[in-house]
């Protein structure tokens, strides 16, 4: 039984007035969405007075109370061909939050490479999903991840077999065609023991107007397996995205991330990391690109839970207009994770001088025999970098775009789809040559 | 090797003793009363009482903050005494202090007059309170400067008080600050007038004595127009089991072109190795450059307290205003330090360093906490910023939370952090070479504050290091 609290806040109570608890199913996951919901309905909205909201005000979010779409609009392969890679050989494509089977493509995936929609796979192969799903974003005290697993009923799945090496990248796309709409995205991979893949998670806004993307996405990564992730974000204008990604790296596995934000009118993008196994891996990559009135938030945790583990991240902000750049960068040695090397680095560029970045690069250390730094710079394009390509023809306007771009270049260079470098790359030189 | 730093490392507290002198004290607990007592006690001017009366009912719509990465059982502010003073009495000279007092000062290794004297240090001492004695008055009052206790100050010099008191921590400012608005007994007042430099290193020394007597120091230290003042506050307190809280406020200005520095060796009773007892020390220090080209540099060497929660402060306001912080903070057993800095930068041109080193030992847990805030109007603003923690043992914690906010996009801020720990191999090539065990910690420890023992002055740096090796005494390994 579970008893809903009185006191809810309107927000919540919007956002939640016509759930509908579903009916059939696996049981297991009925259990776990109703855990949800009732957390849901006793968290707190986040202010400003918490600590991990500090920078973020997300009262804007909290006035809009979508709900999400009954259908989507018909789509034809034409409309979103320019957003499709061509390396990748399998495509999973959400519609407003509904999967489009006839916008994805499957067919060509190598044998243990499973590529398709969670309510499918749920039929056939629950066992699989179970120890998985909802299980590496935990919703205990997170508002926006319990409120996504009340509204789970279908998402991407990724699964790589055993020893699969080699295999061509998966593209999950998300597409938001409508104003007024909320939708709850799920993503689920799962790399077994010894396989390698590389997942693109992209998110696409066709409209300028106001729309929320509330998404989840759980990574398990076996023990010798490594996954690269990429995750693109390029929400449209008007729009709120706010992202948990919970990644559980088991012994001497590895974890790539290469995260780029671009869209929305304010973006939040969790990202945690647990180095459960000995001798894990973790590199995590970030670039925001904001300008406008654009928010941009990041929030990581690189959790050292076993010894040996090695974590690299670099996180940069280039910040334009009146945006606002947050990071939140945490680095956690836990007792005993003795001879864990963890190196993290937060470097922003402001371009103009309504601009401005809050960074707080975090070390929590509770093991002596660590090697842990971490760094964090702010500043401007450097005046006489600016002249010597100056003195080399280029004009200031140029000059400023080409440094721009190389700062953010470092991050999107090492994406390991070169289609998606060459495509990214010429955004960022356009977005630049257009702010400076 | 870790038997013998461990050994190293537990060494009783050495000044752990009681003092018996007859104190004046006023009953337990807080209230406007207990507030109106203080005052009356004092002699204070009736804004004054206002002062504290408006402090104290701002305080009580605060909650204690919750914020700090420090645990300790809720404190009773109604089980503290506010108020507890030696029994008052006209000093002639130094032969006229209570011996008592004296041989305090002794065994603690401060021979006042001796030490006065051959340092050229002119001590205003603070003992439980109220000031008994104070050296060097007249020389300093020959260029102008007014050192004495706020208390004097407050009847002697009512109108500079009354200028700048509050003015950089508000009445209002957090839960501790308001709190010690309300009660404060006594401390240090400096004044420093337009052009002089002080001919000598100004000092203070810090007791805390009779049990369970909160000590709510105010220390207000103002330099004029092109002054400046060097000025050392050194804190010892003897070994009590229950906690006694310390909610001290010291409040720094500058005007054009003046120069402060303040430098603290904190070494108060951190409790005992399984950590019982101890003082809690929760202090809000804050500077204010606010003229143009003035500057304001801390420097802290803290190994004391059961739990430390401090972040002095400086608010650049003046144009091309300075602010620095060097610290080392050494926590063992069960200590807890949550200590930092703020740079505020608001005028232009603005430049802040800060330099901080942490040491954990034993099971404790040190965190460093620091903003770094560039206003929107900042143009120009440079701060460097260096965090570095050592750990000493796999069983304590290190932390660093640096808040970076810059809103103006001329501004230049780095800030680095690194954790490492003392390397066997380091410690072999040490002994190797004939070093033994605990002088080579001694030594790589000396080495990795060394960036900011060079701010201390000459004999502060000597008793830093020397505090340094004795409260690690047996705790590497």
């Amino acid at each position: 039984m579970t008893t809903v609290a009185t006191a809810r806040h309107p927000y919540i109570e919007a956002l939640l007035q016509n759930y509908e608890t579903p009916h059939g199913g696996v049981s297991w996951l009925n259990e776990r969405r109703s855990a949800a919901l009732e957390r849901a309905n006793s968290l707190a909205v986040p202010t400003t007075r918490d600590e991990d909201w500090r920078f973020t005000d997300i009262s804007p979010l909290t006035k809009l109370h979508f709900q999400p779409a009954a259908e989507a609009p018909r789509l034809s392969l034409a409309d979103l061909s320019h957003y499709f890679i061509g390396e990748a050989a399998g495509r999973l494509v959400f519609v407003d939050g509904l999967f489009a089977p006839d916008l994805s493509a499957t067919d060509d995936l190598p044998a243990g490479v499973q590529v398709s929609n969670l309510a499918e796979c749920l039929k056939n192969h629950g066992a699989l999903i179970e120890p998985h799903l909802a299980r590496h974003v935990p919703f205990g005290d997170n508002l926006f991840a319990a409120l996504n697993t009340c509204y789970l009923r279908d998402g991407a799945l990724v699964r790589i077999a055993k020893d699969l090496v080699r295999a061509a990248p998966v593209h999950l796309l998300f597409v938001s065609t409508r104003p007024e709409i909320a939708t709850y995205p799920r993503c689920l991979v799962i790399a077994e023991n010894g396989s390698e893949c590389t997942v693109i998670e992209d998110y696409v806004g066709l409209t300028d107007g106001v729309y929320v993307n509330n998404s989840v996405t759980e990574i398990s990564v076996a023990a010798n397996a490594r996954v690269r992730h990429v995750k693109l974000q390029r929400e449209g204008g008007g729009s709120f995205h706010i992202a948990n990604c919970g990644v559980s790296l088991a012994k001497d596995s590895a974890y790539a991330s290469h995260t780029v934000t671009l869209g929305a009118r304010m973006s939040r993008h969790d990202l945690n990391v647990v180095l459960q196994g000995e001798g894990a891996a973790a590199r995590i990559d970030g670039l925001a690109l904001i300008s406008g009135r654009q928010l941009a938030d990041t929030h990581t945790l690189l959790d050292h839970a076993k010894p040996n583990g090695k974590s690299v991240q670099i996180h940069k902000c280039i910040v334009g207009g009146a945006a606002h750049a947050v990071f939140n960068g945490k680095v956690l040695v836990r007792e005993g994770a003795q001879l864990t090397d963890s190196a993290q680095e937060s470097r922003n560029l402001l371009l103009s001088s309504r601009a401005h970045v809050d960074t707080k690069p975090q070390l929590e250390i509770f093991a002596d025999d660590v090697k842990c730094s971490h760094g964090a710079t702010v500043g401007q394009l450097d005046a006489e970098q600016v002249f010597y390509l100056k003195s080399r023809g280029l004009s200031e306007t140029r000059a400023r775009s080409l440094l721009t771009y190389a700062f953010g270049a470092e991050i999107i260079d090492r994406i390991p789809v070169p289609s998606l470098v060459a495509r990214l790359e010429r955004i960022v030189l356009d977005q630049t040559a257009a702010q400076a | 090797m870790s038997t013998v730093l461990e050994n190293l490392v537990n060494q009783p507290y050495k000044h752990g003793f009681v003092t018996e002198i007859e104190s004046e004290t006023a009953p337990k607990g807080l209230s406007e009363d207990t507030i109106r007592l203080i005052s009356a006690k004092k002699n204070e001017p009736e804004w004054l009482l206002e002062f504290r009366l408006s402090a104290y009912r701002h305080w009580l719509t605060m909650p204690e903050p919750a914020w700090p990465n420090v645990k300790y059982p809720k404190i009773d502010f109604q089980d503290i005494i506010y108020y507890s003073a030696p029994k008052p009495k006209k000093l002639a000279s130094m032969d006229e202090v209570d011996p008592e007092l004296l041989r305090t000062f002794e065994k603690l290794g401060v021979p006042m007059n001796e030490r006065a004297k051959l340092a050229g240090v002119a001590v205003d001492v603070i003992f439980d309170s109220v000031s008994v004695a104070t050296t060097y008055k007249q020389k300093l009052a020959e260029v102008g400067i007014i050192f004495c206790s706020i208390s004097e100050a407050v009847r002697e010099h009512p109108e500079l008080v009354r200028k700048y008191l509050g003015t950089v921590v508000p009445p209002g400012d957090n839960f501790y600050a308001a709190l010690n608005t309300a009660v404060f007994t006594d401390g240090s007042f400096c004044f420093i007038p337009r052009g002089v430099k002080c001919p000598m290193e100004l000092s203070t020394y810090f007791r805390i004595n009779t049990e369970s007597s909160g000590q709510f120091e105010r220390t207000l230290i103002i330099a004029e127009e092109g002054a400046s003042v060097s000025y050392l506050e050194g804190c010892t307190a003897p070994k009590f089991d229950t906690n006694q809280l310390h909610a001290a406020v010291v409040e720094l200005v500058a005007l054009d072109h003046a120069d402060i520095k303040y430098s603290t060796v904190q070494n108060w009773y951190a409790g005992d190795e399984k950590g019982v007892g101890g003082i809690y020390n929760f202090v809000t220090k804050r500077g204010l450059c606010k003229g143009v080209n003035s500057k304001i540099s801390w420097t802290q060497v803290e190994t004391g307290s059961a739990i430390t929660w401090k972040y002095p402060s400086c608010v650049l306001l003046g144009d091309n205003s300075i602010g620095e912080f060097y610290s080392v903070a050494l926590t063992n057993h069960h200590q807890q330090a949550d200590t930092g800095t703020k740079m505020v930068h608001i005028g232009r041109n603005t430049k802040s360093t800060i330099i901080s080193k942490g040491i954990s030992a034993g099971h404790s847990n040190n965190s460093y906490r620091g903003l770094v805030r560039i206003a929107p109007k900042a143009e120009g603003a440079r701060n460097y910023s260096q965090c570095d923690s050592m750990l000493i043992g796999s069983q304590c914690g290190a932390n660093t939370f640096p808040y970076i906010q810059v809103h103006n996009d001329t501004a230049k801020v780095e800030h680095e952090a690194t954790t490492s720990k003392i390397g066997e191999d380091q410690l072999f090539y040490f002994q190797s070479r004939g070093i033994g065990a605990e002088e080579a910690v001694s030594m790589i420890i000396n080495g990795f504050c060394k960036e900011v023992f060079r701010q201390l002055p000459m004999e502060f740096a000597v008793e830093a290091t020397k505090l340094l090796g004795l409260k690690l005494e047996g705790s590497v390994g």
